[in-house]
Parts: C-alpha cells; sequence; structure tokens
C-alpha cells in the first residue's frame, strides 16, 4: 500500500512539473507591490500600471529588453526576488541599509519624504500626532515602519503603531477616525488627498528617502543596464511626462 | 462412502489472542459431498476455526489442503485463488450495501473470475432465482429481509463454483420466521452434493443432516462422531452435558 | 454612492476573472487532497506500523503549521531548493491540496472505520485482494458517506484560497484588493468580494448535496 501511494504522489509531482515549468526565455519579470499608487498600481482592466511601471517599460524598450510586471505581496516581495521568482522591483521601494544587505540597488531615482496623512478638520500639529497614545497607522514592513519604532517609540514617544497591509487601507482607517493620523511616502500620501478627506500633516523627522529598483546581487550586468536605462530616462523628456501624469 | 475423496484437510490448526488461546491444535478432514457440523458454546472457537480455514483469521499454527495441495497462504495469489475455492457463508450476511443483489453476485465474477459483464450477469441472475429472488436482482441489501440477505450471499458464494463451503451460524442473526427459507437453501445444497462445514445452535437441522458433529469448546475439539451417537451416547461428559441442554432449548427437530 | 457603484460595475470583468482563478484553485487543491486523502486515510487505516507512523507526522505537520507558513516554506524554500521552477499559482495548488488532504484524510478515515468489519471480510472471503476490496467495496462506501464533510473542506479551502496572493497568485480577494488602493472605495470592494466568496461556497455545498442524493443507497437510511 505505501508503495502504491509513493507512485501516486511521483505521479502527481511528475504532473505538475510538465505543466508547472515556465519556459525560460529572456523577458524579465518585475515585482510590483499593486497597492501603492501612484508608482504601482491595476489599471481599470486589470494591467498593472504606475509610475515605476512606465519607466520601466520605457527603460526596457530603450535597453533592448522585455519585462512584464507581476503583482506581489510586498511582505514577500524580497524573498521572491532572491529565490528568483521575479527579477527586480521596480514599485516605489526605499533604499535602505538593511534591504542593501540583501540585494543591489540601482541609482536613486526619487527622493521621497515620509508625512503624517490626518483628515482634513484635523488641528493638530505632528508633535500633538505623536503624543498622548495616539494611534497611528502604517504599512507593514516598510521602512518607516521601522525607523518610526526605532527612532521614536523606543525613544519615548507616546504613540502606538497600528500596521496595515497598504497605505490606502491605513488612509481609510483614518477617515473612519480609528487611528489619528498615517505615515507613508509623500506619493501616496498626494494620491490619498486626491481621492478622500485627508490632508498631509507634514514629516515627522525621517530623513527623506531614495527610491531605487531592487536587483539580486549576482546580475550585475543587469544592473548596470539599468543604470544606464535610468540615466537616459531621467535626461529624457519622458520623464517630465511621467511626473506630470502620475503626480508623485 | 469408503471411497470419496478427501477434498479438505485441516491439521493442528491454533490461534492464540494474546496470552488466550482460542483454538488449539484442531485438525478435521471433510470427504466430497460431507457435511460436518461444529456444535458447543459460544465463544468456544467455532467461528475461529470457519475463518482460520480460508485465511480470514491468520492462524498461528497449522496447515491446510485442498485436494491434496497445500495452501502456503502468505504466497498471496494462492491464497487469493483458494479463497475463490471456499465459500463462505457469515452469521450477518455482510452483503456489499452500496450493490444490488445482482451486483453482489456479479461483482466477483467480473473483477475476481474475469468474466465478462454478460457472463457474470447470466450466471448471477440464475444462482439468484435457484435460491427464490429471481424477484429481487435489482434491490439493494437494505431493501431486503434478513432471510432474503443470507441467500444473495449464498448465491454470492456458488456462483464462485467454490469446492467447500463455509457457513458462520448462518441463521443466528435471523428472526424465527425466515430461519427455514434459509434452511431449506442449505438443505438443497447438500441434496446436490455440496461440501460443507457448518457451524449452528439449530441442534435439530444438524442431526437431520449432517454426516458428523465436531463439538467444540475452550478451542478443543473435544469429541466426532455421526449425530445419533453425539445426541444420545457421547463419550464425552462435556459433550453428553451439552447436547442435552441445547436440545432442551432448541427442540429435537426442525 | 453612485461613484461607487461605477467603479464597482467597471471592476466586475477583472474581479470575474479573479474568481475563476479562485476557482482553479480551489477545484486543483480539493482534486488533489482527494487522492492524497484516499490514499493517506487507506494508508492510517490498512497500513503497517510504520506507514501509519509516517502519515501520523504528516498530518500533524500540514494541520499544525500554518498555511502562510507552508506556502512560503514550499515556494521560497523546497522547490527552490530542488532547483524545481513552479509557478506561484502550481504551488498555491499543491500547498492548498496537501493541507487539506490532511484533513480530508480524517473524513474519509471516520468513513472507513464506521463500516461495518464485514464488508472487507466477505470480499476477501470471495478471493479478492485488499486493494481490489478497498477500492471497488470499501472506498465506494465510505466515499459516500464522506460527501457532508468533504463539503465542510470545500468552504474552508474556499476561504483559505486567498492567502495564496501572498504568493503573488491574482485570485478574487487579491484584485479586490488592488482595485480599492487605486480607487478608495474599499468597503464596497470588499463587500462584493464576501458576496462572490458567499455565492461559491453556496454553489458548491448545493452541488455535493445534489451529489450526496444522486449516488445514496436506496433503503440506506442516513
Amino acid at each position: 500500500m505505501g508503495k502504491r501511494i509513493l507512485w501516486v504522489l511521483i505521479l502527481l509531482l511528475s504532473f505538475t512539473l510538465v505543466t508547472g515549468v515556465q519556459a525560460a526565455d529572456k523577458v524579465y519579470v518585475n515585482g510590483i507591490d499593486a497597492n501603492f499608487p501612484p508608482f504601482a498600481y491595476v489599471d481599470k482592466n486589470g494591467n498593472p500600471d504606475g509610475f515605476d511601471v512606465k519607466a520601466l517599460d520605457w527603460i526596457a524598450n530603450e535597453m533592448g529588453f522585455k519585462v512584464t510586471h507581476k503583482p506581489m505581496d510586498w511582505d514577500g516581495i524580497i524573498p521572491s526576488l532572491m529565490a528568483k521568482k521575479i527579477d527586480i522591483i521596480a514599485s516605489g521601494m526605499s533604499i535602505t541599509e538593511k534591504r542593501a544587505e540583501q540585494v543591489n540597488f540601482s541609482i536613486p531615482y526619487w527622493k521621497i519624504a515620509q508625512v503624517l496623512v490626518a483628515k482634513n478638520d484635523c488641528g493638530l500639529s505632528v508633535d500633538q500626532i505623536l503624543s498622548n497614545g495616539n494611534k497611528i497607522g502604517v504599512q507593514r514592513g516598510t521602512s518607516e515602519a521601522k525607523w518610526m519604532k526605532d527612532n521614536l517609540i523606543k525613544k519615548g514617544k507616546d504613540f502606538s503603531l497600528v500596521e496595515y497591509d497598504s497605505a490606502p487601507l491605513s488612509v481609510e482607517d483614518v477617515v473612519n477616525g480609528r487611528i489619528v493620523a498615517a505615515a507613508m511616502d509623500d506619493a501616496p500620501a498626494k494620491d490619498a488627498a486626491r481621492k478622500k478627506p485627508v490632508k498631509i500633516v507634514g514629516g515627522f523627522g525621517m530623513a527623506s528617502e531614495d527610491f531605487g529598483y531592487a536587483i539580486r546581487k549576482e546580475d550585475t550586468e543587469l544592473l548596470s543596464t539599468i543604470d544606464e536605462g535610468l540615466k537616459r530616462l531621467m535626461a529624457s523628456p519622458y520623464w517630465e511626462e511621467l511626473i506630470e501624469k502620475y503626480e508623485p | 462412502m469408503a471411497h470419496r475423496k478427501t477434498i479438505l484437510r485441516i491439521e493442528d490448526m491454533t490461534k492464540r489472542y494474546g496470552s488466550k488461546t482460542v483454538l488449539k491444535n484442531a485438525s478435521l478432514s471433510l470427504k466430497e459431498g460431507e457435511l460436518k457440523i461444529l456444535i458447543g458454546p459460544s465463544g468456544g472457537g467455532k467461528s475461529t476455526l470457519l475463518q482460520c480455514v480460508n485465511f480470514l483469521v491468520k492462524p498461528d499454527k497449522g496447515r491446510i489442503w485442498l485436494d491434496g495441495e497445500e495452501i502456503i497462504h502468505s504466497r498471496k495469489k494462492e491464497l487469493y485463488a483458494y479463497r475463490q475455492k471456499v465459500g463462505m457463508i457469515f452469521q450477518d450476511f455482510n452483503l456489499f450495501d452500496h450493490l444490488t443483489a445482482l451486483q453482489n453476485v456479479q461483482i466477483a465474477l467480473v473483477k475476481v473470475k474475469k468474466k465478462t459483464k454478460e457472463q457474470a450477469r447470466t450466471r448471477a441472475i440464475n444462482e439468484l432465482e435457484r435460491v427464490g429472488l429471481g424477484d429481487h436482482i435489482k434491490k439493494y441489501p437494505a431493501q431486503l429481509s434478513g432471510g432474503q440477505k443470507q441467500r444473495v450471499s449464498i448465491a454470492r458464494a456458488l456462483a464462485m463454483d467454490p469446492k467447500v463451503m463455509l457457513l458462520d451460524e448462518p441463521t443466528s442473526a435471523l428472526d424465527p420466521e425466515l430461519i427455514s427459507e434459509v434452511l431449506d437453501v442449505i438443505i438443497n445444497l447438500r441434496l446436490h452434493g455440496m461440501t460443507m462445514i457448518m457451524s449452528t445452535h439449530q441442534i435439530g437441522f444438524a442431526s437431520e443432516l449432517a454426516d458428523e458433529l465436531v463439538f467444540l469448546e475452550d478451542g478443543n475439539i473435544l469429541e466426532t462422531g455421526p449425530p445419533k451417537k453425539m445426541l444420545s451416547d457421547a463419550d464425552c461428559e462435556r459433550t453428553r452435558e451439552f447436547c442435552s441442554k441445547i436440545t432442551e432449548l432448541y427442540g429435537n427437530s426442525f | 454612492m453612485i461613484e461607487s457603484l461605477t467603479v464597482l460595475y467597471g471592476a466586475l470583468p477583472y474581479l470575474f476573472r479573479g474568481t475563476l482563478v479562485t476557482i482553479a484553485l480551489v477545484a486543483g487543491a480539493m482534486g488533489l487532497g482527494l487522492v492524497v486523502g484516499v490514499n493517506l486515510a487507506v494508508g492510517q487505516v490498512y497500513g503497517n506500523r510504520w506507514l501509519r507512523k509516517a502519515i501520523g507526522i504528516y498530518i500533524w505537520f500540514f494541520r499544525g503549521v500554518p498555511l502562510l507558513v507552508l506556502l512560503f516554506l514550499f515556494y521560497f524554500g523546497l522547490f527552490s531548493l530542488l532547483g524545481i521552477n513552479l509557478s506561484a499559482f502550481t504551488v498555491a495548488i499543491i500547498v492548498l491540496g496537501l493541507i487539506t488532504a490532511a484533513y480530508q484524510s480524517q473524513i474519509f478515515r471516520g468513513a472507513i472505520l464506521s463500516l461495518p468489519e464485514g464488508q472487507l471480510k466477505a470480499a476477501r472471503a470471495l478471493g479478492m485482494s485488499d486493494r481490489k476490496a478497498i477500492v471497488l467495496i470499501i472506498l465506494p462506501q465510505a466515499l459516500r458517506l464522506s460527501i457532508p464533510g468533504w463539503s465542510n473542506e470545500y468552504s474552508i479551502v474556499l476561504k483559505d484560497s486567498a492567502v495564496a496572493y501572498a504568493l503573488g497568485v491574482m485570485e478574487m480577494m487579491a484584485r479586490a484588493h488592488f482595485v480599492a488602493s487605486r480607487t478608495y472605495e474599499h468597503l464596497p470592494l470588499y463587500f462584493s468580494a464576501g458576496l462572490i466568496f458567499l455565492i461559491l461556497t453556496y454553489l458548491g455545498t448545493k452541488g455535493l448535496r445534489v451529489l450526496e442524493e444522486k449516488v445514496r443507497i436506496p433503503g440506506y437510511s442516513r
């Protein structure tokens, strides 16, 4: 009986192998967090869109390679890169020391500030928001979440963090009044302010960060291709078009 | 009589469950067309002996010959072929609940004997008609009475063309008014010369039909003999006691 | 309100494509779970001591480790280490399937054990091998008895399937999330997603009830 079970398992495995293995062609896969407008999201038709998506499309075209964009869970996006499930992360990723231990980053292409978002009728200042045991929302696994824990809470600031799957979800809870404010990059904050009754209160002391594309350490050739592509993109008029269109 | 050949021979059959020995060195042989009936108190080893004969219970010791050939039960192919030649009737019928009467008889013909569906069907209908169930072939076990179920199970065993039949208290689970319809079928088998070992408490039936009664108690075959002698003038004290008690309980006729 | 409905209406085709992914995930996982689960149950009831022990460990493992951990373990760990490049979708089916197999095996095992012992004896007495007896006699009865439990398992796997997004599988729930992030219409979208799950649960359990009635053994009261 045991032998039979083994055979069934082997059969199943080989079946899924045959159907599951993808042909190895030269299409690079870009992992995006599709919950991060305006840098990465899916449009009405379900196609990947956003500042980073269009930027990488341009670079691919310019440098002569193919790229597809694959929505990924942010929590698993670096493991996915390491495990070669994707080849690049162009999705509003801040360059941090911690991440740089695992992956290589391209040249920075966007400077981003971290801000607090609160309801339009909120009269509190940044200092007032980050006190009184207030609840502050933040996306799990982001650099701002880590920074606020290490530099504000551990140093005695009297507020607590509520972690969300995405920045837009934390904005929803700001509107609901469940949390006083949400911390996020200024670009999605602007996006939220356009769509919801919320405003940007201001920065909270975290140094501005640079966005870069993440690439596996061993893929040095891809890294230099991307760097060259980014340089050309930023020097081209299309760069201004992108900024105008997506208002990051 | 004396020239009939031995069909089944059992030698030194022993079965233990833990420290309890439920069958001790039982030996028995069965000639062609013979009916031997196992009697004795419940738990005396009758059922164990019958189930050891076709290895539904694996004996700890003992040898079996069918038609002069020893059966080695560890050889699967041999075991399966042997079991086809030994029909078994259970106390609680054990019909396959998800199959109709017809399918119950058919299934082993197709899947074990590798007959075609058509052959199997014809044979199955014949056997069911023989036990008087020609009108019930499409019914499921749950739609049949106890007596009908037991007759289906007999038809199922007969369809395999067994050389020997083992009947383990075939009427014990039946309501009294249904017993005779099953006994009639068994009598009929007897008249057609089927070789059988049967355990039963129907002592009247046993004394009328059996060639020999075999008295089993505490896993031992204490005495074997013709019914008349066993019932009235047994050698062994325990046999006499049991027989007089059982005759009182169940009467002397059927 | 009007705006929400417009967004919702526009998102429906996208959500429905995700629903198909969800259905495929659940169907694949339940199918794999059925095949593996039946084998586990049979092994656990009829196998020798070592096989039973091994199956016990399998069940303990897949019931004990959280789904998300197993997804990551298989996707980033096991299959990568083996050098097998499986798609996230395939891995999600395998993991969901192996987990539900552990649960399904207990449904089948209970059903097998509830059958009278005599069924197997009668099959053996007719000269059937154990394999034949199990396939022809035991499983057809045990599987019938398992349908209500299986139906329960279906609704659990259906809901668990949303976790597959952790690997980037674009099932229905992930898509609802994406549209919500772009449009800030979280509530209507999650409401719709919930409704789709409810409908799938209803259709699945209803279908299984019809099946149960269809294969019911006449005269058998259960």
